[in-house]
């Protein structure tokens, strides 16, 4: 049926109607890439600890997966790829420039992807990092909002440590806010070490480790 | 109210009137069959067209409301996220019960003694509380880029901190004893490089402040002149001369930022500036300037002794000096040097010839690019630009080639050919084309530049422009140490985040030089210089010959260029007697004998020695030095002389409590903990998409849209029910 009218009354709302689709298309893609590229590069880790230091997870791709970070009480397994740069960020969390030869580590993840879960750690819970060369198991400590404006990242060899780093808060609705919400988390004791790991690499969190995270 | 109604009457009747053909086209298209409706005029049907004409508005409205939300949305498909302004607050933030902010008298004192490339600058200030209770306060400084605080002296009232360089792993377990025996309560927080930052506790009411601090600060070298930059203002992003005046700042809530604050609220009067300069020229100088001061200019034994002309100078406004040394026909080298009791710590300059004094030699310039996913957007424009810049500075005489590389690599000529028009406009060609993609492999790209064919008698220059994003940067400098023999590697770097060590580094083993380049409008300039540069070797193949055994940095020698001086630092066992330069001088053997000064050199000759020798076996862990060995080495340097490294850091702790007991206080005593600002440090990355907003947006418009369509469609029936 033709619908009568001016041409602008069906033309306008068409193409807001196209250009909403197009964003939320756009929109919708961004989750949807972060999970496809992880299963991609999940392939690469695989090479790579096959004895591959080079290998990519597609063909064009300008980075390289470096690392597994899981952290077993949340059902979290997450590549951790090199290059901090916004493209890579889109794939997977990835090392702060300069990190990951050294013992002081920075991840950092988008907190609206891959770092969703940060909001939910709490001090104490646990996070292994499993590189090529070691697989380490750190424990929560501190847990802090900064503000970029006045702070930067140190990375200090003399600590052996991981910092995972997502912008705050996490549910705004604004992207590119001053705020950081970074945790820390130091070596587990040795004697605390969780013995065996299941296949899938996640794990239950040994007993002695309490919650120490007020108000949550 | 009456009035405004029958206004408003008038123009729904105006408007009704407008769009009275409008809807009657549509009315009438829509059913044919009934004229009637089109016929009657609106004054008869009073009910009818109020109907009528609510209708129209509400359609369009939603006309306008959707072309509005059409272009919102064109631009948010358009544009990607954009990071909001960075702002910081230099000053002393008094962080107490009271919530007002309250402003204080402040004296700056400046002391700066400038040797070769460095000036070590001494920051004193003097704050006073002028609030009724005791305080606590965060002060900041704005620190030059690369200076970090090595030296401090804190005085509030009759106390006394003084700054100690320890050992990391030491400054720690005191800091951490300090807390537990509930003398703190400070966070050991991560701050940025370009400040300096200390708490301070304890202040009474009527305490003055004394704050004294002590960085090194490099100097810049640019277009034949010297300048030292001194951040003065106490402003968010102190920008050249211009700047609102904004001392002083005290928070009351503890924990919060606050730096917008303005001008007028503070009285200004009692902020006074003195700036002594001691500038220890060790060649002679064709000007020296302030750029935004006046300035008193004396010759004194060392040089020259800079001082403020006006008694009443505010600190508004970035400290600029600059001065321009003035070059012979030949080249010239001078040596000074000072005794520490054990050893003699030198320093040997070596100052070029005019650049007319040397006939130009003709190059092969070898351009290599990084294309690789991580260039894509504003780097590769800024790379292609920089090159086109490039292209254009070659001579007649030139050779040139390009070379671009990302997971693979590929080479313009086979060999390098003549910069003619043709050869020219071909590899402008090539540069437009060059689009990013894939990963970053270098070490086949400058491969293919050291091993292109030689040309005969012509000094190769190799320009590598890259974001420098890369992993193996150990193999890389040892293939650019191995493969690079007669050749110099320039490195360009260009973005927001390269790996300027790396950078730095490659351009060192290459000798050439270091460029980098942040943001499009900065390739003109930098290029410039860059290409000032090249054109013009002075002294090449420099080797020096001390007389004894001596310890000197660099290592590497680069050349000598003209228009650019050259400072080495060495440590010797005794007192030199005849220290000889020699390298090569317009393709002939050259030689010359250091004249020494007259006036003895400071003690920041040791300190200068020091860095270099540290930076030298920071480099070695590169190369396979263990890295235990290194720490050890560079942390028994860095505790004689004094020096902040990665490995040490700068202490104060507070040992005389001063609050009478009586009085409540909410902050304790604080020792404070001051990371090094030679660590290595990084911003944080924006790590949001927001794609859930963006998401909502689009369901939203989407909904809106939909509903447009449909009620395009639907308000009619109303009306012409209404009509019939």
């Amino acid at each position: 049926m033709k619908k009568p009218g001016h041409w602008l009354y069906a033309a306008v709302p068409s193409t807001a109607a196209f250009f909403s689709l197009l964003l939320l298309v756009q929109a919708c893609w961004i989750p949807v890439k972060a999970e496809l590229a992880q299963w991609l590069i999940e392939r690469s880790w695989e090479k790579t600890l096959g004895g591959d230091p080079d290998s990519r997870p597609w063909p064009w791709a300008d980075t390289r997966a470096q690392a597994i970070l899981s952290v077993p009480s949340r059902g979290i397994r997450q590549i951790v790829l090199a290059g901090n740069s916004g493209r890579n960020l889109a794939f997977g969390p990835v090392f702060v420039d300069g990190s990951p030869n050294s013992r002081d580590r920075v991840i950092s993840g988008h907190r609206d992807t891959h770092f969703r879960f940060l909001e939910f750690l709490q001090a104490g819970d646990l996070i292994r990092l499993t590189t090529r060369d070691s697989a380490k198991w750190y424990q929560v400590r501190y847990l802090e909002v900064v503000d970029s404006r006045f702070r930067e990242l140190v990375i200090d060899p003399g600590l052996d440590r991981v910092s995972l780093v997502t912008c705050y808060p996490f549910d705004s609705l604004q992207a590119g806010g001053p705020l950081r919400y970074v945790v820390t988390a130091m070596p587990l004791e040795p004697r605390l070490q969780p013995i065996a790991e299941n296949p899938r690499g996640l794990l239950q969190a040994p007993g002695p480790v309490q919650s120490a995270r007020p108000g949550r | 109210m009456s009035h405004q109604s029958s206004i408003r009457d008038e123009l729904e009747a105006a408007a009704w009137r407008h769009h009275w053909a409008f809807a009657r086209r549509l009315a009438g298209k829509r059913r044919p069959a009934r004229p009637q409706a089109t016929r009657r005029s609106p004054e008869s049907q009073p009910t009818t067209r109020k109907k009528r004409d609510s209708l129209i508005w509400q359609d369009r409205a939603l006309l306008i409301i959707s072309a509005v939300l059409l272009a919102l949305l064109i631009i948010r498909v358009e544009t990607a996220e954009a990071d909001g302004p960075e702002e910081s607050f230099f000053g002393l933030e008094f962080q107490g019960k009271a919530a007002e902010q309250r402003a204080v008298a402040l004296d700056t004192g400046i002391q700066v003694e400038i040797t070769g490339l460095t000036a070590r600058v001494e920051v004193t200030q003097v704050f006073s509380n002028t609030g009724k209770g005791w305080a606590e306060a965060i002060y900041r400084y704005p620190l030059p880029p690369g200076a970090a605080v090595d030296r401090m002296r804190l005085e509030v009232g009759d106390r006394v901190l003084e700054g100690e360089i320890q050992e990391k792993e030491q400054a720690r377990r005191q800091y951490q004893q300090a807390k537990s025996s509930g003398k703190t309560a400070s966070l050991v927080e991560q701050q940025r490089s370009n400040q300096f930052e200390t708490r301070l506790a304890n202040i009474g009411p009527g305490d003055e402040i004394r704050v004294s601090i002590s960085f090194l600060a490099s100097i810049d070298y640019r277009d034949g002149s010297f300048s030292l930059r001194i951040p003065l203002t106490f402003t968010p992003r102190f920008e050249d001369g211009q700047a609102d005046i904004q001392p002083l700042m005290f928070a009351g809530m503890a924990g919060s930022y606050n730096p917008a604050v303005s001008p007028g609220q503070f009285p200004i009067d009692d902020h006074r500036l003195t700036i002594d300069v001691d500038l220890r020229a060790t060649m002679a100088l064709s000007s020296i300037e302030s750029s935004y001061h006046d300035v008193d200019i004396q010759p004194s034994l060392n040089g020259y002794h800079i001082s403020l002309t006006d008694p009443d100078t505010r600190t508004d406004r970035v400290f600029e000096l600059a001065w321009a040394p003035e070059f012979g026909t030949a080249p010239e080298s001078t040596l000074s040097s000072f005794d520490d009791g054990e050893f003699i710590y030198a320093m040997l300059m070596l100052a070029p010839p005019l650049a007319e004094a040397i006939s130009p030699q003709s190059r092969e310039v070898v351009f290599v690019i990084d294309t690789s996913g991580s260039m894509e957007g504003t780097s590769l424009a800024q790379a292609k630009a920089a090159l086109k810049l490039g292209l254009r500075f070659l001579g007649p005489d030139d050779r040139f080639n390009l070379i671009r590389f990302s997971s693979d690599s590929e080479q313009l000529w086979r060999e390098s050919v003549p910069a003619y028009t043709d050869y020219l406009e071909e590899a402008n060609g090539f540069i437009d084309e060059l689009a990013a993609n894939g990963g970053t492999m270098m070490a086949p790209a400058l491969g293919k530049a050291m091993n292109l064919p030689e040309q005969d008698g012509l000094l190769r220059q190799i320009v590598f422009v890259t974001d420098g994003s890369v992993g193996n940067e150990q193999e890389l400098l040892l293939q650019i140490g191995e493969e690079l023999r007669e050749s110099r590697l320039f490195t360009v770097s260009i973005g927001s985040a390269p790996n300027a060590w790396f950078m730095r580094k490659a351009a060192e083993i290459g000798r050439g030089s270091h460029t980098h380049i942040g943001r499009l409008e900065e390739v003109e300039d930098r290029m410039t210089g860059l290409w000032s540069r090249i054109e013009n070797p002075a002294i090449k193949n420099l080797c020096i010959d001390w007389g004894m055994d001596a310890e000197f940095y660099p290592e590497i020698i680069p050349d000598l260029y003209a228009g650019e001086p050259l400072w080495l630092y060495a440590r010797l066992p005794q007192e030199p007697r005849q220290v000889t330069v020699c390298g090569e001088l317009e393709g002939s053997d050259w030689e010359m004998e250091s004249r020494p000064l007259e006036v003895s050199g400071s003690e920041n000759l040791a300190t200068l020695w020091a860095r270099s020798k540290i930076e030298a076996l920071e480099d070695s862990r590169v190369f396979g030095t263990d890295p235990d060995t290194v720490r050890e080495e560079v942390l028994d340097i860095a505790l004689e002389f004094g020096l902040l490294t990665r490995y040490t850091s700068l202490v104060a702790v507070d040992k005389t409590p001063a609050r009478p007991g009586t009085l409540d206080l909410e902050s304790e005593n604080v020792p404070s903990l001051l990371p090094a600002g030679s660590g290595m440090t990084s911003g944080f990355s924006g790590t949001a998409t927001g794609w859930l907003a963006q998401c909502l947006l689009a369901l939203f418009s989407l909904l809106v849209a939909t509903g447009m369509l449909l009620g395009a469609g639907g308000y009619r029936s109303p009306m012409t029910s209404s009509v019939a």
